[in-house]
C-alpha cells in the first residue's frame, strides 16, 4: 500500500505565497458573484424505423466501450391478473429468463449466457413485459439470438416455475420482516382495493398459477407489431440490421387484444391502519391516488411536490421533520405519475415511536399550508429551477436516451415531450401549485399506515382525526383488506 | 448517507476489477494532476453530455476513531452539510458568540445526563436553555445552502458518504456550472461551520433506527462484523452506538476535521464535459491556498489471529437468515486475488456453484450471496450469506455451504470454469466504466486506498496468474473452521 507523498512545509509556504502575489482577481465567495457560460446542449437524436412486420427501433450509437445494450418491451402486463392469480407477474417474468428458450433447456442458457458474460433481465410490470441485455459487441449475434428465443420460443420449463414459485411462498413468509415493506404493502391494498396494483400474494393464489398461464400470455400478447426495441452502444447499423432480419424477419404480424384496464377510485375516507412489531422506530405513510400522464397538472404538480417532500433537503417536509427538529433521517414525498392509471401520492418517514403523531400532524399541516396559502416566490424558483437545469441529465446515458424515446412513444406522450419539458415546467405559478395542492391534499380521505411499537403513541392517535384500526400480521400473512 | 455503508466494499472489488479490464481504454483517458498542497487531481474528459460529476475523497473513515469518538467521521460528514462562515449564515459574526453558547450549554447537558443521580430539575433546566438558544440561533440559519445552491443550479446525485476507510462528497452538475462546485467544495474545506450540532445528533440516531434497529439484513451484517473482530477498528459500526452518537460533542468533531479533512489526504476525480487544463486551472484557483495538513496515519491495531470458530445469536423479529465470515488478507496480497475468483466461482449468477446447488438443487435457500467487507485497506472478511427456505433450516443451509467449500478445497477448479469466472471480472469491469459518476468513484477509491488509480492496470495479468491450485491452497489456508464466525439472525434462541 502506497501513501501519497506529504508535500514538505517549505514548499508550501513559498506555494501560497506565490499564489497570494499572483492573483490578481480575488476569489469570490459568493455564488452570486459567479457567472456562468450558457450551456449548449441540444436534444439527442435517436434513429427510429419500423420493419416490415411492425417492429419498432430506436437506435443509438455510443463506440466508447465495446458494449451493447438493448431493451426489449412487449404491450402487455399484469395489470389484468385476477386476484386469485396474485404474483402472476412475478412468476412470469422470472419463469421468462429461467426457463429456457429455442433449442437451449434452462441449464444450457444459463451457462451459454454466463459463458459471455452476458446481463439479462426479465420482467413483467403492470403493463409491459421486458427483457434488458447487456453483452459484449464481440457477442451481439448471439445476444440478438437469444432475444428472439426469449420472445418468439420461451419454454417455461416447468420445474423452473415450481423452483420460481417456492420461492416466491419463501417471500410471502417473509413479507413481515421489514417494517417499509408491510407499510408499502397495506398501503397499495388501501388505495387500489379492487385492483392488481394493490394485490398482494400469498401461498395459494401462487399455487395456482399455471406453466398454461404463462404459454397463453404469450401466445396472446407477444407478435411482432407488439415489440418495440431500444439498442445502443457498439454496434454497427448495418450488422444490426441484418441480425434483426435474420432472427425476427419471418415474425409475421397479428391482431392482439387490447388489456382492459381496471377502474381505480379515490378513497372515501381516511383510514389509520396501525401495525405492531417490537421495534424502538416506526414507520409512516400516508398515501392517496394521484394521476396519469395524461393530466395538464402534471407539471404542476411536480413542482408542489418538490417543495412538499420531493426535493430533498429543498422540501419543508424535510425541513421541519429533519433539519430543524431531528424528528427524522428521511422525510419524503413522491407521485408516481400512472402510464394508465393515477399511480399513488405518498408522504412519509420513519421515527422513534414517542414522536409518530407529531411528524404525522406536522406532515399534514405542510399539506394545508401549500393548500391554503400561495408558495412564496423564492421557494417556487427553486423548486423550478432544479427541474430545469437537471433536465440534461435525462441524456447523460446513452441507454436512458434510447429506453426513454420508445418508453414515451410507447405510452403515447405528445410529440413535444422532451422539447417542450423545461418551458412547461417554467410556465408553472404560485397559483397552479396552489390550485393542484387543492386537488391532492384532503386529509379527510387520506390512507395513513403506521408500523412499529404503539405504546408510545397509541393515546395520541386520536388527535390525527381519522378513524383508527390494528392489523393482525399472522404466521401467514394475507393482506390486510 | 448510510446505504452505502455496506455497499461499498462489494462495490469496491467490482470497481477493482473494472480498473483491469479497463486499463487500456483508462490509461490514455486520465489526465491526473498533484498540486503543491498534495491534493491529488483525476480527470476524465467526455464531451457526448455538457455534464460533470465531481467526487471528493478524503483517505479518512471510522477506522480513525477512538473509543471516544465512535461515529464521528460520519457525524462530521453530515455536519459538513451545514454551511461555512459565509454560506449559510445571515451573519456569521453575530451568530458566532451564540454557537459558543450553544456548544456551552450542550455540553454541560450532555456531562450532566452521564452523572449518576443527576437533578431532574436542573436536566430540565438546561434543556429549556438548549432550546431556547437553538431557537434564537434560526435567526442566523440559511437553511441546508449547499443543497438550495447545487439543486437551483441542476445538480443531481447531491450526497456523501462515510465507509470505514474513506469519506467521500459527491455531485454531479451541468458543465457550465463547475465553478459553483469548486467554490462551494473549497469553502466547505476552508471554512466549516458545525451548525446545528445537537438536531444532527438526534437525525443521527433516527437515521440508526432506520437503517440498523429496524432493517433485519443490515442488523445481521452489523453483528457479523462487530463480532468477527476482536481488535482492529472495523468492528466498530461506522455510524456508532447510541451511546456513542448521544455523547459526541462539537469539540471532538471539530478536533477530527482539523486532524485529517487535508489537503494531503484528499482526491478529487471530476469526470464529464470538462477539459482537463481548465479542471486544473479552476481547482489551483479555489483548493490551492489551502494548507496541506497532515497524512492520516495507518491504523496500528493487528487482528491477532482467529484460534477457533465464533458462533452468536441475534435475535430480531424476522425469519432466519445465516452469515458467515473468514478472515482473509486484503490488496495487494495475491490471495486477496484468488479470493475475487473463489467469489465468483461460488456466488456470482446462477451458474455459480452455491446458486446451483443451494437454490436450485437442493431448493434449500432462496438466495446466496458472497462478498467481501468491511474495507478494504486493512485484512478483512470473506463473506458468505444464505437465506433458508422454509422448512429447511439455517443449520441445514450451513452443512450445506460447507460441502460446496470441501469441494474447492478437495477437487481442482476446471480451466472452463476459472476462464467463465475471468471473463465475467473483465466484462463487469467494463460495465464499471459506463457512467461518469461511476468512473468519479472509482478513481478516487483506487486512488485513496492504494495511494495511485493505477494500482489495478495489472489486475488481469494477476488474476490470470492464478492457478487452479493457488485457488485449492487458498481455500484451505482460509475458509477453516477456526477462523470463521457465524451469525445467525432469527426470533429466539432455536439454533445453537
Amino acid at each position: 500500500m502506497r501513501y501519497s507523498r506529504p508535500v514538505g512545509v517549505l514548499s508550501v509556504f513559498v506555494a501560497v505565497l506565490f499564489l497570494l502575489a499572483g492573483c490578481a482577481a480575488p476569489l469570490p465567495s459568493d455564488p452570486d458573484q459567479l457567472q456562468y457560460p450558457a450551456l449548449e446542449f441540444q436534444l439527442p437524436e435517436v434513429e427510429t424505423l419500423v420493419l416490415d412486420n411492425g417492429i419498432r427501433l430506436y437506435l443509438k450509437e455510443d463506440r466508447e466501450l465495446p458494449l451493447v445494450q438493448i431493451t426489449a418491451l412487449i404491450g402487455a402486463g399484469g395489470i389484468t391478473t385476477p386476484k386469485e392469480k396474485t404474483g402472476f407477474a412475478d412468476l412470469f417474468g422470472s419463469v421468462w429468463r429461467t426457463g429456457g428458450a429455442g433449442d437451449r433447456s434452462p441449464e444450457e442458457l444459463d451457462e451459454f449466457l454466463d459463458h459471455l458474460a452476458a446481463d439479462l433481465g426479465a420482467g413483467m410490470g403492470p403493463y409491459t413485459s421486458q427483457l434488458d441485455l447487456s453483452i459484449r459487441t464481440q457477442d451481439l449475434e448471439q445476444g440478438v439470438s437469444v432475444l428472439a428465443d426469449m420472445l418468439r420460443r420461451p419454454k417455461f420449463a416447468s420445474e423452473r416455475l415450481e423452483l420460481a414459485r417456492l420461492q416466491a411462498q419463501e417471500q410471502v413468509r417473509r413479507q413481515n420482516d421489514s417494517p417499509g415493506a408491510i407499510s408499502r404493502r397495506l398501503l397499495m391494498a388501501a388505495l387500489y382495493p379492487d385492483s392488481s396494483l394493490g394485490y398482494t400474494p400469498t401461498h395459494d393464489t401462487l399455487a395456482s398459477v399455471s406453466r398454461q398461464d404463462m404459454v397463453d400470455f404469450q401466445q396472446r400478447y407477444f407478435a411482432p407489431n407488439e415489440l418495440w426495441m431500444a439498442v445502443s452502444g457498439d454496434f454497427d447499423r448495418d450488422t444490426l440490421m441484418q441480425l434483426l432480419q435474420q432472427k425476427f424477419g419471418d415474425w409475421k404480424q397479428r391482431q392482439v387484444p387490447d388489456q382492459v384496464m381496471p377502474t381505480v377510485a379515490r378513497p372515501k375516507s381516511g383510514l389509520i391502519q396501525v401495525v405492531t412489531k417490537d421495534l424502538p422506530q416506526t414507520t409512516v405513510v400516508i398515501g392517496d391516488l394521484g394521476l396519469t400522464k395524461d393530466d395538464p397538472d402534471q407539471y404542476a404538480v411536480r413542482v408542489f411536490n418538490y417543495i412538499l417532500g420531493g426535493g430533498g433537503f429543498n422540501s419543508r417536509m424535510m425541513r421541519e421533520i429533519r433539519s430543524n427538529r431531528g424528528l427524522a433521517y428521511s422525510a419524503y414525498s413522491y407521485f408516481q405519475v400512472g402510464r394508465r392509471l393515477p399511480g399513488p401520492f405518498v408522504a412519509g418517514t420513519e421515527t422513534k415511536n414517542a414522536s409518530v403523531v407529531p411528524a404525522v400532524t406536522l406532515t399534514r399541516e405542510i399539506m394545508l399550508e401549500l393548500r391554503d396559502n400561495p408558495v412564496d416566490q423564492d421557494e417556487l424558483q427553486l423548486a423550478k429551477e432544479s427541474q430545469i437545469n437537471s433536465f440534461v441529465f435525462s441524456f447523460e446515458n446513452t441507454h436512458s436516451v434510447v429506453n426513454q424515446q420508445m418508453t414515451l412513444m410507447f405510452f403515447g406522450y405528445p410529440e413535444d415531450y422532451l422539447a417542450s419539458y423545461r418551458d412547461r415546467i417554467a410556465a408553472v405559478t404560485a397559483d397552479d401549485v396552489q390550485r393542484v395542492a387543492k386537488e391532492y391534499v384532503d386529509l379527510s380521505r387520506q390512507q395513513i399506515v403506521l408500523v412499529g411499537d404503539p405504546e408510545e403513541f397509541r393515546d395520541e392517535l386520536e388527535q390525527i382525526g381519522l378513524p383508527v384500526t390494528d392489523v393482525e400480521l399472522d404466521e401467514n400473512p394475507e393482506t390486510a383488506r | 448517507m448510510n446505504r452505502y455503508i455496506t455497499l461499498i466494499f462489494s462495490l469496491l472489488l467490482v470497481c477493482f476489477q473494472g480498473v483491469a479490464l479497463g486499463s487500456t481504454v483508462l490509461e490514455d483517458k486520465v489526465f491526473e494532476h498533484r498540486f503543491d498542497n498534495g491534493l491529488k487531481l483525476l480527470v476524465v474528459e467526455r464531451h457526448d453530455t455538457p455534464v460533470v460529476s465531481a467526487y471528493i475523497t478524503i483517505g479518512v473513515g471510522s477506522v480513525h476513531e477512538t473509543s471516544e469518538t465512535r461515529g464521528v467521521a460520519h457525524l462530521l460528514e453530515h455536519m459538513l452539510f451545514k454551511g461555512t462562515k459565509t454560506l449559510g449564515t445571515t451573519d456569521y459574526s453575530k451568530e458566532k458568540p451564540l454557537l459558543e453558547e450553544i456548544e456551552r450549554v450542550g455540553s454541560q447537558l450532555d456531562a450532566l445526563r452521564l452523572q449518576n443521580g443527576a437533578d431532574p430539575a436542573e436536566l430540565a433546566a438546561l434543556e429549556k436553555q438548549l432550546t431556547d438558544l437553538q431557537a434564537e440561533h434560526k435567526q442566523y440559519v440559511v437553511k441546508d445552502v449547499f443543497s438550495n445552491l447545487y439543486s437551483e443550479n441542476g445538480g443531481v446525485g447531491y450526497n456523501a458518504f462515510t465507509s470505514k476507510d474513506l469519506t467521500t462528497y459527491l455531485i454531479s452538475l451541468p458543465s457550465n456550472k463547475l465553478e459553483l462546485w469548486a467554490l462551494i467544495e473549497s469553502d466547505r474545506m476552508k471554512n466549516p461551520v458545525l451548525r446545528e450540532f445537537y438536531t444532527e445528533r438526534d437525525v443521527i440516531r433516527e437515521e440508526r433506527r432506520r437503517s440498523y434497529d429496524t432493517n433485519p439484513a443490515r442488523k445481521h451484517y452489523e453483528s457479523l462484523v462487530t463480532n468477527a473482530f476482536k481488535v482492529h477498528p472495523y468492528r466498530n459500526p461506522i455510524i456508532g452506538w447510541h451511546s456513542d452518537i448521544a455523547n459526541l460533542s462539537p469539540q471532538k468533531t471539530r478536533g477530527f476535521l482539523e486532524k485529517y479533512y487535508a489537503p494531503v489526504n484528499t482526491v478529487i476525480a471530476l469526470v464529464g464535459d470538462i477539459r482537463a487544463a481548465d479542471a486544473v486551472a479552476l481547482v489551483d484557483r479555489y483548493f490551492g491556498d489551502i494548507a496541506p495538513g497532515t497524512p492520516a496515519p495507518r491504523v496500528s491495531a493487528v487482528e491477532p489471529v482467529q484460534k477457533g470458530e465464533k458462533r452468536i445469536l441475534e435475535v430480531f423479529d424476522a425469519e432466519p437468515r445465516l452469515a458467515i465470515a473468514w478472515h482473509k488478507p486484503t490488496m495487494p496480497d495475491k490471495d486477496d486475488y484468488a479470493f475475487d475468483l473463489i467469489d465468483q466461482i461460488l456466488g456470482s449468477g446462477r451458474t455459480s456453484r452455491l446458486y446451483r446447488s443451494l437454490v436450485e438443487e437442493q431448493k434449500l435457500a432462496t438466495s446466496v450471496s458472497v462478498y467481501g467487507a468491511p474495507g478494504s485497506r486493512y485484512p478483512n472478511l470473506f463473506v458468505i450469506e444464505g437465506i433458508p427456505r422454509h422448512p429447511h433450516t439455517v443449520e441445514e443451509l450451513e452443512s450445506a455451504i460447507y460441502a460446496e467449500l470441501d469441494k474447492l478445497k478437495q477437487e481442482l477448479v476446471e480451466e472452463e470454469e476459472l476462464t467463465k469466472v475471468r471473463n465475467r471480472l473483465l466484462t463487469d469491469q467494463l460495465r464499471q466504466l459506463r457512467s461518469n459518476s461511476g468512473l468519479a468513484r472509482l478513481l478516487t477509491s483506487y486512488q485513496s486506498l492504494a495511494g495511485d488509480w493505477r494500482y489495478v492496470a495489472n489486475y488481469a495479468v494477476e488474476i490470470d496468474k492464478l492457478s487452479a491450485e493457488d485457488l485449492k491452497q487458498v481455500a484451505n489456508r482460509y475458509l477453516t473452521k477456526s477462523n470463521r464466525t457465524v451469525v445467525v439472525l432469527q426470533r429466539e434462541d432455536q439454533t445453537l
